[in-house]
């Protein structure tokens, strides 16, 4: 039974978006003046996410720092907005770690993760900040590198890995990251010999995995690698469980449903293509039996960021049988958390203007951005963009159109899902990507065949209207210059 | 009569008609085919069997595990199998769901591997899903496993073309339903009875039933799923329809209560879908007609399944002295001790927390007693003298103060609560040890 109703996958847009997206005059002169692709980030939608986490925290009665993993943006703005609140920030190299010193960051709140060369680990040492270790030389090196140099003893915690589930066995995906946790007493044997250098904090993991069952055996390890640092007398208080934590990106969840109901039925060939090429986003047709899986982000998630969070904490421990939030109070433990993605909720948009509308077997929408400056596509997340049209009176018309990217490459498709507009696009128009601050903005864009990498600005709220500066300009003091 | 194994007691099972006065359909006569009542428990018994027989005495030789990729009932019934033959056996899944299941296949000394969650950050270049992966390594050569693959195994179709199906028609008189109501798991079971019906009367009309699509019921496929089915044939079916878990519910609480069949979801969803499907056709009837729908399985092991969907079935009276009683004001008056005078407690100090967490570093001198414990303990009645002073400690002091607020409402004289719990203790420095 093909659906004939059109596909459209409406992303959720909370008020501050939708209240951007009302701004044509402004978002036109600004691609006017700085040039397509342009990226938005808007700091302030940051608060409500911070704030979203800490509810959580407060309804678990759970103390810990909300590291924001850095390396989900590298805006100037969202980074100094986000110092002046009370969150932390999750280094990954030593530009991030720079970038964080420079942006108002005390040692206190941040936090290295991930595989670190030896540069890293100095200004971590030296700006005292806390080493979260990927591995038992990383701890070795660091230790050597605070003994040359006779700095302070360093805050670490341990990655850990490889989590062991009884009963039931649980596979995970192997990860190239951390200590398996099979080996944590030869890790806290590396810290208690370097005890001059190194104070241990407390026990890590990221597990990139949507699945909350992993998590909580992840977590549940965690907290008895913690019981046996206390063995050894190591008052160790902390557990980071990483990031991860997810975004719902659409407002309807039945449209997502409908959509990959679909796709798999174009697949069979039951009805008329969906994509570019019959591309099945991971699913084939093998003798009229759908095999594969299917290669996208859960696009609806209603249960994601905190929301997540407080399913974690309120699961149950899968050996202790008590709900995991519990037993972290109960072992008088810190909860500290990484979120990426979720952290960047609405935090910004990317824009491009649409430079050519062809007529054909299908309408071709060219635009003056392409893949890699909104990564949409290769991070498997399906969603509408919304159009912004040039004179301000668009023409209700559902439209389905394929966008094309500026690249002179035959793969250079913004998606290769056939999208349905609710207005007809024209030359001149532009075409809004929201809610992609996370991952979608600057992650991967390349200067390839020499075209430009988009600038960002941020858009802030002064005096009941939206003002915007340049990224780099941005610092969160707007509102008392105003006051002044 | 008499066996020589448990295997012989698979199949033959009764047809049983519905009472009309519990359908309410006036010109047809519905009967439920009882796959619950096989020997270890459902219609996969007879799949099971089917499919393993000739892999057994290689698999022995060989010293091989038996595997499959199930979440309940045919794991079930090839553990069982594989236990008897000697063999082990290893179910692999991403949906086992109910607890009860789990549980059980554990006991009957099946191993259980569970398949990870998507990625968070998407792979692009990972065009394998990890299901595939495992069904590759399974075929291979000398793997150490026989796979019997139900999703794509044409025996699974078989022991209902040459069992389930003929057995109704011969109970029917030989005659075939005009209607044959199933859910789809695997597609062996509809596919092969509506074969076997067909062959007797081509206009047999087979109606399948699969879940909604976000929704979950426990044995069978989503509408979306059922395409990844190796068995399933679009064309078998005159219609697919979907029924919702709630649905399933319902027509479970039907057979169970009011048809002496203890059912479980996928037989009430049957049931309800059957129902539901005739009672449109029914009013324009003028001849009887039969219909026949199919029992899988019993409902003991789904009983967590239903207490999440409908806590309300199991329902009990509150119980006395129960925190859940006690009013803000009481709590908000709860006496407390601040951390100077717990320092010089003189009575018993007891730690509501986890025995993991108080094992690690607790209070000189205090007992455990976990929450929960203490918690059941107090419905009782007053678990220690009035004459004895006691100090609770939770974590932050608040789980303690109800304790607190209940005992002294139960008449205990000289409780307190730790304020701020065990976490402000330490961050006043105060000693904490471990035995
Ligand atoms: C160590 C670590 N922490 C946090 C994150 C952030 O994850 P997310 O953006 O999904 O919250 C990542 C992502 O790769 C990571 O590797
Ligand atoms: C409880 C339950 N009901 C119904 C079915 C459907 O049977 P089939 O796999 O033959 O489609 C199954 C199959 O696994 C099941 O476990």
């Amino acid at each position: 039974m093909p659906d004939s109703l059109p596909l459209l996958l409406t992303p959720r847009m909370e008020p501050i978006t939708q209240s951007v997206l009302t701004e044509g005059a402004l978002l036109r002169q600004l691609t006017d003046g700085l040039g397509s692709p342009l990226n938005v980030v808007l700091p302030e939608a940051l608060d409500d996410n911070v704030e979203g986490f800490r509810a959580v925290y407060r309804h678990h009665r759970l103390r810990g720092q909300i590291y924001f993993a850095h390396k989900a943006n590298r805006s100037s703005a969202l980074l100094r907005h986000l110092a002046a609140t009370d969150a932390g920030v999750d280094v990954a190299s030593l530009g991030e770690l720079q970038h964080a010193l420079g942006s108002g960051f005390g040692p206190g709140r941040i936090m290295a993760t991930g595989p670190k060369n030896r540069e890293f680990l100095w200004l971590a040492a030296r700006s005292g900040i806390t080493v979260n270790a990927d591995s038992l030389d990383e701890l070795s090196e660091l230790a050597a590198l605070v003994a040359a140099g006779r700095l302070p003893r360093v805050r670490v915690m341990v990655r850990l890995a490889e989590f062991a589930s009884r009963g039931v066995r649980m596979v995970s995906r192997r990860s190239r990251f951390g200590v398996p946790s099979g080996q944590l007493s030869e890790a806290l044997d590396r810290v208690e010999k370097h005890a001059d250098q190194l104070e241990l904090t407390g026990v890590a993991y990221h597990l990139d995995t949507i699945g909350l069952a992993e998590k909580a055996i992840a977590l549940e390890s965690c907290l008895v690698a913690l019981d046996e640092c206390r063995r050894r007398d190591r008052a160790a208080w902390s557990i980071d469980i990483g990031g991860g934590f997810g975004v719902d990106y659409l407002a309807d969840g039945q449209q997502w449903e409908r959509y990959t109901s679909e796709l798999a039925q174009a697949m069979l060939g039951r009805r008329a293509p969906l994509t570019w090429n019959e591309h099945g986003y991971g699913l084939r047709n093998e003798a009229g039996t759908l095999r594969g899986t299917l290669g996208l982000y859960p696009a609806s998630r209603p249960d994601s960021g905190p929301g997540y969070l407080g399913r974690l904490l309120s699961a149950t421990a899968p050996e202790q049988r008590r709900p995991l939030g519990t037993l972290l109070l109960d072992s008088m433990c810190d909860l500290d958390i990484e979120p990426g993605r979720a952290l960047l909720d609405q935090c910004g948009l990317v824009l491009a203007r649409v430079l050519e509308v062809r007529e054909g077997a299908d309408l071709l929408v060219r635009l003056d951005l392409n893949a890699r400056d909104v990564s949409l596509e290769e991070h498997g997340v399906l969603m509408d963009p919304v159009v912004i049209p040039r004179d301000g009176n668009a023409v209700p018309e559902t439209t389905e159109v394929y966008l094309l990217g500026n690249l002179c490459l035959e793969s250079d498709l913004i998606t290769r899902r056939k999208v349905v507009l609710p207005v007809r696009p024209r030359p001149g128009d532009l075409l809004a990507f929201v809610n992609t601050a996370g991952y979608f903005m600057d992650f991967s864009a390349t200067r390839a065949l020499h075209q430009p990498i988009g600038r960002k600005v941020a858009l802030f709220r002064q005096g009941g209207s939206w003002s915007w500066c340049l990224d780099e300009h941005y610092w969160p003091v707007h509102e008392s210059r105003e006051a002044a | 009569m008499r066996y020589e194994d448990m295997t012989e007691a698979i199949g033959n099972t009764p047809l049983v008609r519905i009472d009309p006065a519990v359908h309410g359909l006036r010109n047809i006569d519905l009967y439920a085919k009882m796959e619950l009542l096989n020997p270890f428990g459902s219609l996969k018994d007879r799949a099971a069997w089917q499919m393993a027989r000739p892999l057994l005495a290689g698999a022995a030789e060989r010293g091989d595990t038996v595997v499959e990729l199930s979440s309940g009932n045919t794991a079930k019934a090839l553990a069982m199998i594989a236990g008897m033959h000697g063999l082990r056996f290893k179910s692999v899944t991403n949906r086992m769901k109910v607890p009860e299941v789990k549980d059980l296949l554990l006991l009957l000394g099946a191993e259980i591997d569970e398949l990870p969650g998507q990625a968070e950050c998407l792979d692009p270049s990972d065009t394998e899903d990890p299901l595939s992966r495992m069904h590759r390594t399974l075929t291979s050569n000398g793997s150490g496993y026989v796979h019997t693959d139900q999703y794509f195994n044409e025996r699974n179709v078989e022991a209902h073309q040459h069992g389930t199906g003929p057995e109704i028609v011969k109970d029917l008189d030989g005659r075939a339903p005009d209607y044959f109501v199933a859910c789809v798991g695997t597609a062996g079971s509809s596919t092969g009875v509506a074969r076997a019906l067909r062959q007797h009367d081509p206009d047999v009309r087979v109606i399948g039933l699969v879940a909604a699509k976000s929704d979950f019921i426990p044995g069978i496929r989503t509408i979306d799923e059922v395409h990844e089915v190796g068995l399933f044939e679009p064309g078998v079916y005159d219609a697919i329809e979907t029924i919702t878990a709630d649905e399933a519910i319902d027509g479970l609480l039907t057979l169970v209560r009011r048809c002496g069949t203890p059912a479980g979801p996928t037989g009430g969803g049957a049931f309800h879908g059957a129902v539901r499907h005739l009672r449109t056709v029914d009013a324009g009837l003028t001849e009887r007609r039969t219909a026949v729908f199919i029992v899988c399985d019993r409902v003991e092991s789904y009983l967590s399944y239903l207490r999440e969907r409908r806590p309300a079935l199991f329902g009990r009276p509150p119980r006395r002295n129960d925190t859940r009683g006690l009013d803000e004001a009481e709590i908000a008056a709860a006496p407390t001790a601040d951390v100077e005078e717990a320092r010089r407690w003189p009575g018993l100090v007891v730690d509501l927390r986890s025995p993991y967490a108080f094992q690690a570093l607790h209070i000189d001198g205090s007992i455990n007693i976990v929450d929960e414990l203490f918690a059941e303990l107090l419905h009782g009645g007053l678990p220690f003298s009035r004459r004895q002073p006691v100090l609770l400690v939770c974590p932050v002091g608040e789980k303690s103060a109800r304790y607190a607020a209940l005992l002294t409402r139960m008449g205990h004289p000289s409780v307190r609560s730790l304020a701020g719990g065990i976490i402000a203790w330490r961050d006043a420095g105060a000693r904490l040890v471990r035995d």
